[in-house]
């Protein structure tokens, strides 16, 4: 019998397989590669004068998805908006995240983390998974977990739950209420207000 | 071309095929954002506020005395406190709230949880003189215990959180959990009428013991509350979400 053809198609199949997996990065080497990066801007001995909220944007413009972050945070109302509209929230709620996410850190010492194997949270949505992590910061343990989602090749942060308290969560209480009484305009408006105010990331 | 060369072919189409599809599929289950089938999953985090307009005078009056009163005097307490002292300070009076997390766990039918927050009690009264080490971060088995209280015991029990409450100088809360409170205060050995068991144990010293805990707390319990507070767009909405997160999240533990 000639196995030639059936090795030829094995040695095919595991070439498109070496292949599809070097393509693909996998969401925990992702969030371990998004929190190296931001630790290492964050924690960087030599000093600067330019923001961490500002150090630390080109980063989280590469491993989050601030469309997804925006589209969940305003909720239904999100299909009410103009695409024009869309674009506009999506830049100000990126601007109010960054420099939130910015104020979390505190000069001191680097937190240790510790990673959980990636799950799937709903079955019926596979782009979705869910990562734990514990973060160790001055001899307290915190739980923190990350949500990604698959945009295309690549897996994207869309929320941060820190000790049970949702990122998405809790800016989708405070912006629904100005959404339900003013639409659209009134949720760039207060987007537009609390940039403006002052703030020391 | 000879038949190995063909086969080799045909094999990484049909690899290549395959890997398309299955990628495809993946494209495909990415939520469109114009879809309106996507399930929502943060739909359900909600609480009832009928008391808004008295929940948000007493948290501005908190936030008055948060501001000038407690984050100066929890400033100048860290100025002056080692840091090694404050964390043995606050090990101590987390290791004395041992019945309330015990009790608790138990009612809530977690024995393990009983029994491992017996043991890291132990281990610390013993070897951690009194309390003030907390060693049993050593041990991997009592170094991550959820610790359990009244009101999440409710909770478990399914009765319902009742509606938002902030409380002076607490802070938020829900009916539930302000019930939960005065379980917990009775679970507190410093609640235990230690004025007639213990002869030196008079008012002057019950007060010191109030005042250090409560101090000690502080700088802890402000930070948290200002990173809530900070670049939020309606700082009471967003204390008050994060406060039913942090609860609900603690009953699932």
């Amino acid at each position: 019998m000639n196995l030639r053809p059936i090795k030829n198609i094995l040695l095919a199949s595991l070439f498109a397989v070496v292949t599809l997996h070097a393509a693909a990065v996998e969401p925990h080497e992702m969030l371990k590669s998004a929190v190296d990066e931001v630790l290492a801007i964050a924690y960087r001995s030599d000093p600067t004068t330019v923001r961490l909220s500002e150090r630390i944007r080109p980063t989280l413009n590469k491993y989050f998805n601030f469309e997804a972050i925006t589209r969940r945070a305003i909720g239904p109302g999100w299909r009410q908006f103009t695409a024009e509209q869309q674009k506009r929230a999506t830049a100000l709620f990126s601007d109010v995240v960054i420099r939130n996410y910015a104020d979390r850190f505190e000069a001191g010492d680097r937190p240790g983390i510790t990673y959980s194997p990636a799950v799937i949270p709903d079955s019926k949505r596979p782009s979705l998974r869910e990562l734990a992590t514990t973060i160790d910061y001055s001899g307290k343990k915190y739980s923190v977990v990350y949500r990604v989602e698959q945009s295309g090749d690549n897996w994207r942060i869309y929320d941060v739950i820190i000790e049970g308290v949702s990122m998405i969560a809790n800016w989708r209480a405070q912006l629904d209420p100005i959404y339900q009484k003013g639409g659209a305009p009134a949720v760039i408006k207060s987007l537009e207000q609390t940039l403006s105010l002052p703030f020391s990331g | 071309m000879t038949p190995s060369l063909r086969t080799f072919i045909t094999g990484a189409v049909f690899s290549f095929a395959t890997v398309w599809s299955a990628q495809a599929q993946t494209m495909s289950v990415t939520p469109n954002p114009a879809d309106s089938d996507e399930p929502d999953e943060y739909a359900s985090v909600t609480v009832s506020d009928p008391l808004e307009p008295m929940n948000r005078a007493v948290f501005k009056f908190n936030n008055g005395l948060y501001d000038y009163v407690l984050r100066p005097v929890g400033k100048g307490y860290v100025r002056v406190t080692p840091k090694p002292v404050r964390k043995g300070i606050t090990n101590f009076f987390n290791n004395l709230r041992f019945p309330i997390r015990f009790v608790n766990s138990a009612l809530q039918g977690k024995f393990q949880r009983a029994g491992l927050e017996t043991g890291k009690f132990a281990v610390n009264t013993v070897a951690g003189i009194g309390g003030l080490i907390r060693v049993s971060d050593a041990v991997p088995a009592l170094a991550a215990i959820s610790e359990e209280d009244t009101g999440q015991t409710f909770g478990v029990w399914r009765v319902g959180k009742g509606p938002y409450l902030v409380l002076p100088f607490f802070g938020p809360s829900t009916v539930r959990d302000t019930t939960g409170m005065v379980g917990d205060h009775f679970l507190n050995p410093l609640n235990w009428n230690l004025k007639h068991n213990i002869d030196w144990y008079d008012w002057k010293v019950s007060t010191g013991v109030t005042v250090v805990n409560g101090v000690n707390s502080l700088p802890g319990a402000i930070a948290a509350y200002d990173a809530l507070r900070k670049d939020a767009l309606d700082p009471y909405v967003a204390v008050r979400s994060a406060y039913i997160q942090y609860r609900e999240a603690a009953i699932q533990k």
